[in-house]
Order: C-alpha cells, then sequence, then structure tokens
C-alpha cells in the first residue's frame, strides 16, 4: 500500500521528468508511450490501492518543513474522498494522454506538451492526496503553473499567451486567499494537518470560522472559476483541446470543490459560510449557464457549461450535501472530458473550425463522433437515467431537504439552470450535427458542403467510446433508492466526517423532485428540438445571426470582463503609468539626473584652476605652505 | 657655538624664502628654477647643520650629507629632462608647458 500509494504520484512526476529532461532527444513514441505507461501505471496503482483499502491512513514519506511547532512532513492521506478522486483522475487522464497522442501527432514539440500534462497529473494527485496544507497547496500552485503553460501552449500567437497569463493572475487572487487562510489557521490550531484541523472547528468562535470558510471559498472559486473570479476559464479554451478537457474534467477546476468538501467538517459549523457558498455556486450556476445559451464557440459553450456544472457542486457543498456533490464531480469528470474530447474530434475533422454556425450536419459524416457526443450531451443536460441527471438530482434533492428560503431560492435557480443547461446542450448538439453540412471552407456565406473532413486518427474515436459508456452507466454509482441502488458511493463516502448520509426525504417529495428535473430536461430538449432542427433551423440560425436582444449581454460573459478592465485594470495601468511616468521617471530619474548635472557644474570650477602650468602649482603650493605656517604660529596655541 | 642659532634660523629663512621667489618669478627659464630650488635646499641643509651643531648630535650632519647626494643626483636628472624638453620645443619657458591643463 505504501508503495503503490507512492508510485501514483511518482509515476506521473518521473514520466513528465523523462518528456522534459530526454523527450525531445528521442523518437516522438518513445516519450508518447513513456507519457501514457506513467499516467496509465498510475492508474493501476490506484486499483491496486483501492484493493487493498480498508480504512483511511496517513502515510509519511519524509520530513519537509519543519521549524519549532510547524511542521508540514510529505504525508499523503487516503480516504474514501482522495480514492475514488484519484481513480477518476488518474483513469480520465490517462484516456486524455491516448488521445493527445492522436490530436498532438503533428505538433513540433510533443515532449514539452507531454511532460508538462504529465505533471500537470502529478500535481492535482499531490493536491488531492496532500495529507497537509502545504503540501496541498504545493500541488495547487503545480496545477495553476501547468494550465498556465498549457493554455498558452502555443505561445507564439499572442493571444494564446495572454489567455495563459490571465488564467494563471485570476487563479492568483483566490491562492492568495488560500495562503492567508493556511497561515491563519496555523496561528490558530497550531498545525495544518487537515485531518486534524478537521476536528477542531469547536475551538474557535463562529466569526473566525466564517472567515476562514469565506477565504477558501474565495481560494476554490479562483481555481474553479466561481463568479467573481470566473472570467479566466472561457478564455481558458486557446490551449490545445485534450488540454481543456484535463482542465475541466479531471485536474485543475474540480480543486477547489475538492479543497471546500476536504475542509467541510471545519467550515461546516458556520452556516454563514455555508450559505455564502451556496449562493457563489448557485449564482454561477445560473450565470454560467445564461452565458452559455448564445455562444457561438464550440469550446467556450463547453468552458461555461463547466463553470455552471462545478456552480452545481459548489452549490451542493454549500447545502452540506458532500456525497452529492462528489457524485457529481466524478460524473461531470467523465462526461465532460468526454464533451471536450468530442469537441477537439469536431474541431479537428473541420480544420480548426470551431464557430457552430458553420458546422452541421455532422451526424451522417462523422457517426464515430456524434453516438458519443450524443451520450455526454444527454449527461450534461440531465436526460432522465444518465449519470449527469442523477447527480444533479442529488444535489437539488439536497439543497431543497436543508430547507429555509435561502436554500429555497438557491433550489429554484438550480431548476431554472437545469432548464438552461438542458436548452443550451442540445443546442450545441443539433446545431453542429443536424441540419445540412453548411461549413464553408474558407468561402464567404453558409454555401458549400465540407467535401473533405480531415481524417482522425483512430485512437481520439476510440477513447470516447469507454468514456461514453462510463458517462451513461455512471448513475448506478449512487442510484436513488427508488430506483433499486443502494447507494454504492455514498455508504463508501459516509465513514467520512460530514459525509454522513441525510435523513432520506419522502419517498413522495424525491420522486416527485425526479419527475420535475426529469420534466425540465425534456422541455429543454423540446425547445432546442423545435428551434434547431427541422424547418425552423435555418430561420433560427439566421435571426441569431443578426443578433437578439440581450445577446451581446450574454455573449461577453455579463461583461464581466469589462467590468473587471473599468474596476481594476484601467485603474491599475493608470497607477502604473503614474507610477512610471511620474514618480520614477520625473521624479526619481529627475532628482538623479540633477544631482548629476549639479555635480558637474560645480565640477567645472575647479577644473577651470587647473591650467597645466607648474607655475600655478608652485603658486599654489607656496600659498599653502603659508597658510599652514601662518596658521601653525599664529593661530595655534 | 661662536654664531647664535636665530642668527642662521634667520640666514636659512632669508635663503629659503629668497629661492621660493626666485622659483615663483623666475618661471621663463627652468635652469633659473633649478637654481631657486637649490637656493631653497641649501637653505634647509643649513638649518640641519645648525641644529646638529647646537644640541652636539651628529644626525643633522648626517641628513644634510644626504642631502647633498640626493641633490647631485636630482640636478642630473632634471637638467637630463631639461635637454631632451630643450630639444622637442625649442624652449626651456615652462609657461608654455600646459598640456595638463584641465
Amino acid at each position: 500500500m505504501k508503495l503503490s500509494l507512492a508510485l501514483i504520484l511518482l509515476l506521473p512526476l518521473s514520466g513528465g521528468l523523462f518528456n522534459a529532461l530526454a523527450g525531445s532527444r528521442l523518437p516522438r513514441k518513445a516519450g508518447e508511450a513513456v507519457a501514457c505507461a506513467a499516467i496509465w501505471g498510475a492508474f493501476a496503482c490506484s486499483v491496486l490501492t483501492f484493493i487493498a483499502f480498508s480504512a483511511p491512513v496517513t502515510i509519511e514519506y519524509a520530513s519537509w518543513l519543519s521549524d519549532f511547532d510547524f511542521k508540514a512532513p510529505i504525508a499523503l492521506r487516503l480516504d474514501q474522498l482522495s480514492l475514488s478522486l484519484t481513480i477518476m483522475i488518474t483513469f480520465v487522464c490517462g484516456l486524455i494522454h491516448l488521445y493527445s497522442v492522436g490530436y498532438m501527432k503533428d505538433d513540433p514539440s510533443p515532449s514539452r506538451y507531454f511532460a508538462l500534462l504529465n505533471i500537470f497529473v502529478f500535481a492535482m494527485l499531490t493536491l488531492i492526496l496532500a495529507e497537509n496544507l502545504p503540501l496541498l497547496y504545493l500541488g495547487w500552485e503545480g496545477v495553476g503553473f501547468c494550465s498556465y503553460a498549457l493554455i498558452g501552449f502555443w505561445y507564439s500567437d499572442e493571444k494564446n499567451a495572454t489567455a495563459g497569463r490571465k488564467a494563471f493572475i485570476v487563479t492568483r487572487v483566490g491562492d492568495t486567499a488560500l495562503g492567508i487562510a493556511m497561515v491563519w489557521m496555523f496561528q490558530l490550531f497550531g498545525t495544518t494537518a487537515i485531518s486534524e484541523l478537521n476536528g477542531m472547528g469547536f475551538l474557535m468562535p463562529s466569526g473566525v470560522i466564517t472567515s476562514l470558510g469565506v477565504l477558501l471559498l474565495i481560494g476554490a472559486a479562483g481555481k474553479s472559476a466561481q463568479l467573481p473570479l470566473s472570467v479566466w476559464l472561457p478564455d481558458a479554451m486557446a490551449g490545445p483541446t485534450p488540454v481543456s478537457a484535463q482542465i475541466h474534467a479531471a485536474t485543475m477546476v474540480t480543486a477547489g470543490v475538492y479543497l471546500l468538501a476536504r475542509l467541510s467538517p471545519l467550515i461546516g459549523s458556520s452556516s454563514t459560510a455555508l450559505g455564502a457558498i451556496a449562493v457563489t455556486g448557485g449564482v454561477t450556476a445560473l450565470y454560467a449557464a445564461s452565458c452559455a445559451c448564445v455562444q457561438r464557440d464550440l469550446k467556450r459553450i463547453l468552458a461555461y457549461s463547466t463553470i455552471s456544472q462545478i456552480g452545481y457542486m459548489v452549490m451542493g457543498v454549500g447545502a452540506g450535501a458532500l456525497t452529492a456533490s462528489t457524485f457529481h464531480l466524478l460524473t461531470h469528470a467523465f462526461f465532460k472530458a468526454l464533451l471536450f474530447l468530442g469537441a477537439g474530434c469536431v474541431i479537428t475533422a473541420l480544420h480548426h473550425e470551431q464557430d457552430i454556425f458553420r458546422m452541421g450536419g455532422l451526424k451522417k459524416r462523422l457517426p464515430a463522433v456524434f453516438w458519443p457526443f450524443l451520450a455526454g450531451s444527454l449527461c450534461l443536460a440531465g436526460f432522465p437515467g444518465s449519470s449527469g441527471y442523477f447527480s444533479k438530482d442529488a444535489i437539488l434533492g439536497a439543497t431543497l431537504e436543508r430547507g429555509g428560503h435561502l436554500y429555497g431560492a438557491l433550489f429554484v435557480i438550480g431548476l431554472v439552470t437545469a432548464l438552461l443547461t438542458a436548452f443550451y446542450t442540445f443546442r450545441m448538439l443539433f446545431v453542429v450535427f443536424y441540419g445540412e453540412s453548411v461549413h464553408p471552407m474558407g468561402a464567404e456565406g453558409r454555401s458549400g458542403i465540407v467535401a473533405d473532413l480531415h481524417h482522425l486518427p483512430p485512437v481520439m474515436t476510440l477513447t470516447l467510446i469507454p468514456l461514453a459508456l462510463i458517462a451513461l452507466c455512471g448513475g448506478f454509482l449512487d442510484l436513488p433508492e427508488n430506483f433499486g441502488g443502494h447507494g454504492i458511493l455514498g455508504s463508501f463516502l459516509a465513514a467520512l466526517p460530514g459525509f454522513a448520509p441525510h435523513a432520506p426525504a419522502s419517498s413522495a417529495t424525491e420522486f416527485s423532485l425526479q419527475i420535475g428535473a426529469a420534466t425540465i430536461s425534456l422541455i429543454g430538449f423540446g425547445l432546442a428540438w423545435s428551434r434547431y432542427t427541422g424547418p425552423r433551423r435555418a430561420e433560427s440560425l439566421r435571426r441569431e445571426e443578426a443578433g437578439l436582444p440581450l445577446a451581446d449581454f450574454l455573449m461577453n460573459g455579463w461583461y464581466l470582463d469589462q467590468l473587471y478592465r473599468v474596476l481594476f485594470i484601467r485603474p491599475y495601468i493608470l497607477l502604473s503609468r503614474l507610477l512610471w511616468k511620474g514618480i520614477d521617471e520625473a521624479l526619481i530619474d529627475g532628482a538623479l539626473n540633477g544631482l548629476g548635472r549639479v555635480t558637474i557644474r560645480a565640477g567645472f570650477v575647479p577644473a577651470g584652476w587647473s591650467t597645466g602650468r607648474v607655475a600655478t602649482s608652485l603658486i599654489a603650493l607656496a600659498g599653502g605652505a603659508a597658510a599652514v605656517l601662518g596658521y601653525v604660529v599664529w593661530w595655534l596655541p | 657655538m661662536i654664531v647664535p642659532l636665530e642668527h642662521i634660523l634667520i640666514l636659512a629663512g632669508v635663503l629659503f624664502f629668497a629661492g621660493m621667489a626666485g622659483l615663483v618669478a623666475w618661471r621663463a627659464n627652468v635652469i633659473m628654477m633649478l637654481v631657486s630650488i637649490e637656493i631653497m635646499l641649501n637653505a634647509v641643509m643649513l638649518v640641519f647643520v645648525a641644529g646638529s651643531a647646537r644640541w652636539g648630535n651628529a644626525d643633522g650632519q648626517l641628513f644634510a650629507l644626504f642631502i647633498m647626494a640626493l641633490t647631485s643626483a636630482e640636478v642630473s636628472l632634471a637638467l637630463a629632462m631639461v635637454v631632451y624638453l630643450h630639444r622637442r620645443r625649442k624652449t626651456v619657458d615652462t609657461d608654455l608647458f600646459n598640456e595638463m591643463s584641465g
């Protein structure tokens, strides 16, 4: 167990180091094989660990930071939550690595790509398995760095590099809050071990716990792209598509939810903090879903859908439904990876076209992509029977159960979001895959039919199949009881503090909720079907292209970027200009240059005295000697 | 000692300032400046010898001998330089050598 747990971390790390150091000197195949083997090896180790797992353990490998009371050893915490996430991450990332082999087969620098991808996985696993906060923070920052480097992977294009920097800087805001929370927790409790912190919440007044909860929420919001800090994720589409899949599904954005779930026994005692978390999640879910309804870029739709789904998870954590949130996190990882990889197939096949209005009719031309993509869409939309349906339902049910006005309102927001989600998911599906092929291949207008689709490497379409199967059937992990399930995931996680199952809702409530969610999903499906297929498709597309009311507002993500531009970026630039032009150049440089000028002027005065003639020196010498002599004779006592 | 020390000091002072005046005033000719320096050095030697006689100590006479040796060396070097300067510029007026002006 100790060895296999260490190997889970060491294999991706050594794979990444191998590719970074030797990858460019070896044949392409070798680097790809090592990268994939490292992740699949880690997956095998996690399965072995799962088989050997009996109870939560903490394994200390080495001491790391140690000074007076402060101890942060390299220790890993293996419990039900970290184990289930580890298995999911290594599996999904393994498939993404395989897919990348096909997707990046013409890229000139595969070793850099695979090295970063492997280290990304390593950082995320460190974050998941860390026993103490400093180690978690190490993984947290590693994830941030790798996302920065991978979003800006094609850095020669200025736009991509800017997107990478934006992701890095925006998440940094959250990281700062997390850092403050971490130091403060050590100051309050004298320890940074997560399992110890979780048992100490009752020692502090609720105001302190609330502040800690809010700081952690800001940290999570940065990483998980929640509302005030969500702006980086839509731009993070600049990276290669498998990277987007990895960021959205398995690594990076789920880190915030994981952090909140991990520390929820600590912050759960403050209902204010929980309320703030739930409101952030709920509002973000609605916000992102509304934005996704009008987007035209295939990857941007998926990006907004991720923000929205993570919003659900955060709302679930806020409602105290940790099992439901974890359940949704797991199912979302599978179906979002599936959707992104499917979108990558579509985009590659269409020679890097991302505008869905220039796609269409791909159902017949790309059946190997269409069917998995349909499976992913059904899950995302919460179509009855799919995994997304059950996990979203669990969160909504828990929110409703919690009671009170706040959670009642959030429940309604969740339902509206579910409707919007179903609508935009099927809009995307129908616009891309139904209708006629209108991709004009660079020509103006919507005439012309794609004659030659780019050939897809089989590895790209084959990786979609296992993801599609798991995404569809993932609901069986935690089926509600009236579906004949007995909550495999729920009972697995139940031993953890905070994960204990709630008193089951009355079966009537649960049943009506399930019917309601199914109805909402079907209404969204029906709306999209009537608008984007059949005779009304052309009309709808034409009208959307002309611009709908509110469309600009939603298209630009509620003008959040512009708001930040006015609130932060412009004052910052003005301040920088003041400091640069006013303080640095005018004041500091001016003072120094002025001092230099005065010195030069002053230097000319004695320079005139040195005539270069011997006589001048002699007279000066004689005068000086006379002065010294006179002083000695008359003044010296 | 027959002559009082004060007289010798006065004579030495007169000689020294005469030499200095000649040095500053006669700068049109380097040779005359060298002569003036010799006079100043002689004034110094006189003080040494007088002091030596006054306190009955041979150190002052020793110094006078040293200064004589030093002076002969200095004069031979200086005259060589004067010859060189004269060859270069056909003049020995020190005011015309002002390449070192700041």
